[in-house]
């Protein structure tokens, strides 16, 4: 309370009683206030209430409180908590929390392998495997599943390739299949937490257990403690991950008939007749579902030190794996990026080439690039892509941007209140899922009073661009937290004091040494954007369907040809513009602009 | 000196997140409106015309737009989707609505709509309705009927299935275990006045729910839309599905040669058709009622038998001269039974939200 009322009272030099009494003395405070704060922190905090809080809060808070957006006509209910309770919605909350439980654990075990083989071992194609995961981390969960429904469906490639496997279509259509699927998409937060780790873990600490006497397994049981940050992290990481992904329940879960709690939120606004309060309820699970686990482990830590770095750090010894023990390893990790990223993919290009797929086995099949024919000359397949690329490159640009700001407004040294303020809002909103965010501007840029005060956006381009960019921007933010943080302001001075202006200061002097950081995360926004679905689905505006709302469309329409043909374009498309722009940095950019900055891991 | 050159410095760091930032802003702003030509090119009034919004659940809407708008100039913006979703849209937009005509299958729907006055009322084409048209046209010319199929029959695969169920009761039996499948009415459109149907001839909701859980206990299958249900049958996971004729009859034109008809009795009637928003702009009502007069001319017409071969093109038309289909079926040979769209209209959130808790 002292806290909520100190602004005011500072200002003013009057108590918080004496305003009530007075409004013309709570108009100047107000005034004062406001001069307090420069315009930056303004446009700052104005963008993340438009952006993510006010809609995403007018949203939740009609779960219990109907009644201030004429939703109903109590003030406080716990009706549609009632409702979010039984039926296919607590199954569904119930199933995500289960598979999200066990894909967290198996991606942290298969994780913690791959990264100490890649770190500590001499296993074949280290590059190779560093570079999946990154290929791993900008794939879709809707194309994963895609795929291997490709693959397995009855009358899909397999069946066609006289490999019917039957067995192994009950078993991937179905919880185990989602586990599966999630695990994938989950490894990569798993791996490059757990890869951090090691990297970051001396040798001194196995070699003061061997000293002592200890086997194997006692070394491990040592050192892995040392590893807890790391260990908690990727459980957390993964578990909300899982549970906020929308694409494998709105495709493989949903085909299976097992209902997951992103999908019930989905249905509950979608379907006739639609129930937005039990959405936003199904959007609180979600969002503590996500917070959870990441607030636990940030109070195990707390308290505890796992100070293991220092300037004596002894960089780890490379272990030199027998030669069977070497090509068994590379083999393992062959197997896992084949599951991992080769069936989804073989899956998609196979079914792309075949004739007459998903029309059942009656029909003819062969391979043929008559799909490809087809889809070139249908509008269905272009206006997507390049709508797509046109968002994409857009939420990028103005995501890091804006990512940029925050990023320099949160770090800057002696930062205000609001600036911590601005750095939990932008924390908290991590842990929101897509989902959530979209089904909360689909409530509130439609409520009446939207278009009262002129926000007339619902059912447009600029919404939809809002939604993407509302999404990225939290992690961007706290992306480019570290690097700006690290940029000295005398660089900037002395390139102030040699009578440059403040934007070729800048230029001169900041921008080269962001530049790499600002690229990957351009890249890695765009390559997101491009194949995003929870926002793309319930944000399209009519006529203008996204790249991924198109292909679930095609898809679930059974155009195999078209959707198919535009699946794989769009991956090589995503993969290639990534490579195009890495290589015009490397080709274009001053070979200073190269060797500085950068985010670790990620070149 | 240093203070002075510390606020100077502080001072431009302050200007540049400020310009950068405006700058964002402004750039989010323009680049938006820049990026969406579609919507540009038909957000902007052409000679007084407005863009008239279409939400369409049919399968020939895309050309029949495409043709409405090279006869007359008029812009459309074609939102075509499921009816479950469209409809809700259409809920969620009540207070700000954004649609012009809504084009689905079911006369539930639009009774539902007309019953919250969401419709301009009292306006028919002129056009010379038949006999089904005549019928499916309500009395207070609250939407218009452009064609008839029936919401569901039985269609299986010969091949599997030797002594198919001719009654809906036969669907009970213990051999079908498993087999069956059926569309979700709270996505498919033709689905409601399916299970309203079903009810009805089975003498009421009570009894209909009594049905529909013992189909379910009898393992039935139940999908989203008429597309992901033939796609089961096709692939061999089900041998008989419940779903909308013209959907049926198409998979049996595809080259599936055991793909067969059956109509129990009765099977109820399912008029397409199109509704106005009450609330929508005078000039976009006018260009709607311009665009239903358009599908029902000759030209329309032949625009609706052409678009979806083998779905929803599969209809009987319900005005004079223009024949159906030849793969049709000779309307009077079918048991069809036709339900009071106000009173299963006014049932179908509650009966949907029975299905999706205890059905589906």
């Amino acid at each position: 309370m002292a806290q909520s009322t100190y602004p005011l009272t500072l200002d003013t030099g009057q108590t918080g009683e004496t305003h009530r009494k007075s409004a013309p003395g709570f108009g100047r405070g107000a005034v004062r206030l406001l001069r307090r704060f420069n315009l930056s922190t303004v446009v700052v905090i104005g963008a993340l209430l438009f952006l993510i809080i006010l809609p995403v809060g007018a949203f939740l808070i009609q779960g219990v409180s109907p009644r201030p957006f004429s939703q109903g006509t109590s003030w406080f209910t716990l009706g549609s908590l009632s409702q979010a309770l039984s039926g296919a919605t607590l199954r569904g909350f119930t199933d995500s929390i289960g598979v999200s439980a066990a894909t967290s654990i198996i991606a942290f075990v298969l994780a913690t392998g791959l990264a100490w083989l890649v770190s500590r071992t001499n296993v074949f194609g280290r590059r190779i495997w560093t570079l999946g995961i990154w290929a791993l981390l900008l794939m879709p969960t809707y194309l994963m599943a895609n795929g291997w429904q490709y693959l397995l469906e009855p009358a899909g490639v397999m069946q066609r390739l006289g490999l019917p496997l039957s067995f192994l279509y009950h078993l991937v259509f179905g919880p185990a299949g989602v586990v599966l699927v999630l695990t994938m998409a989950g490894l990569p937060f798993a791996y490059l937490t757990m890869l951090a780790a090691f990297n970051g873990l001396g040798q001194e600490f196995e070699d003061a257990a061997k000293v002592h006497g200890a086997n194997r397994y006692q070394t491990v049981k040592a050192v892995l403690p040392i590893l807890a940050p790391a260990v908690y992290s990727s459980l957390a990481i993964v578990f909300a991950e899982s549970m906020s992904d929308f694409g494998v329940s709105f495709t493989l879960a949903h085909q299976s008939h097992f209902p997951m709690a992103t999908f019930g939120l989905f249905a509950a606004i979608d379907t006739n007749p639609s129930n937005f309060g039990v959405a936003a309820i199904l959007g609180w699970f979600l969002v503590l579902a996500a917070a959870i686990p990441i607030a636990i482990q940030a109070r195990a830590l707390r308290g505890r030190s796992y100070a293991v770095l220092s300037g004596r750090t002894r960089t780890p010894k490379r272990k030199e794996l027998a030669p069977r023990a070497r090509w068994g390893a590379t083999a393992c990790v062959s197997v896992l990026f084949i599951v991992a990223l080769g069936i989804p993919i073989f899956g998609a290009v196979a079914a792309s080439l075949l004739n007459n797929f998903g029309v059942g086995m009656s029909a003819s099949h062969a391979f043929t690039l008559a799909n490809y024919r087809q889809a070139l000359t249908s509008s269905n397949f272009l206006s997507p892509i390049l709508l797509s690329n046109r968002l994409s490159a857009l939420t990028a640009t103005f995501g890091v941007v804006l990512a940029l700001f925050m990023a320099k407004m949160i770090s800057s040294k002696g930062s205000s209140r609001f600036a911590k303020l601005v750095d939990l809002a932008l924390l908290g909103s991590m842990a929101l899922p897509g989902i959530v965010l979209a089904a909360g501007y689909i409530f509130a840029f439609n409520l009446p009073i939207a278009s009262k005060l002129g926000v007339d956006f619902y059912e447009t381009l600029p919404l939809l661009l809002m939604g993407y960019i509302a999404t990225v921007l939290p992690s961007q933010s706290r992306l480019l937290m570290g690097p700006i943080s690290q940029v000295k302001e005398s660089l900037l001075e002395a390139c102030r004091v040699h009578g440059h202006g403040i934007v070729k200061s800048w230029i001169k002097t900041v921008l080269p040494v962001l530049s790499r950081v600002l690229m990957w995360g351009w890249l890695y926004t765009f390559a997101k954007t491009l194949v995003e679905l929870p926002v793309s689905q319930i944000l399209y505006p009519p006529g203008n369907e996204p790249v991924s709302v198109a292909i679930e469309n095609l898809t679930g329409n059974y155009h195999y040809a078209i959707g198919t043909a535009l699946t794989v374009v769009t991956l090589i498309e995503m993969f290639g513009v990534i490579g195009i722009v890495l290589l015009a940095f490397r080709i274009f950019a001053p070979k200073g602009w190269q060797r500085i900055g950068g985010v670790t891991g990620a070149a | 000196m240093n203070s002075g050159s510390s606020k100077s410095t502080c001072s431009g760091r302050r200007n540049v997140v400020t310009v950068g930032l405006a700058l964002a802003a402004a750039g989010i702003g323009l680049a938006a409106c820049s990026s969406s030509p579609s919507n540009s090119a038909t957000a902007g009034t052409t000679g007084g015309k407005v863009p008239l919004v279409v939400y369409s659940a049919q399968g020939y809407d895309k050309v029949e737009t495409q043709a409405f708008q090279q006869a007359t100039g008029i812009p459309v913006q074609l939102d075509d989707d499921s009816t479950g979703p469209l409809v809700t849209k259409i809920q969620a937009e009540k207070n700000n609505p954004k649609w012009g005509l809504l084009w689905v299958d079911g006369a539930t729907v639009f009774a539902s709509l007309d019953s919250q006055g969401m419709l301009v009322k009292n306006w028919e084409p002129s056009v010379s309705w038949d006999s089904t048209g005549q019928q499916s046209v309500p009395k207070d010319g609250s939407y218009i009927p452009t064609g008839l199929t029936m919401a569901c029959a039985i269609v299986y695969d010969s091949s599997k299935v030797t002594n198919p169920p001719t009654t809906w009761n036969d669907l009970l039996q213990p051999q079908w275990k498993n087999e069956i499948g059926m569309n979700d009415p709270s996505v498919s459109g033709p689905t409601y006045p399916c299970v309203a149907g079903l009810m009805n001839s089975m003498g009421g909701v009570n009894q209909g729910e009594n049905f529909l859980t013992q189909l379910q206990s009898n393992g039935l299958d139940v999908h989203e839309t008429n597309g992901d249900t033939l796609q089961a049958l096709e692939v061999g996971q089900i041998h008989i599905a419940m779903i909308q004729s013209s959907a049926e009859i198409g998979a049996t034109l595809k080259g599936n040669s055991n793909l067969k008809v059956e109509y129990p009795t009765p099977v109820t009637a399912l008029p397409s058709a199109i509704g106005i928003d009450a609330k929508a702009p005078a000039t976009e009502i006018a260009e709607a009622k311009k665009f239903v007069s358009f599908v029902l001319s000759s030209q329309g017409q032949q625009v609706m038998q052409s678009g979806d071969p083998h779905g929803d093109s599969l209809y009987w038309p319900v005005i004079n001269g223009v024949s159906p289909l030849p793969a049709l079926p000779p309307l009077g040979s079918l048991p069809v039974q036709t339900i009071d769209p106000y009173t299963w209209g006014s049932r179908e959130a509650t009966i949907n939200t029975w299905f999706t808790n205890n059905i589906a």
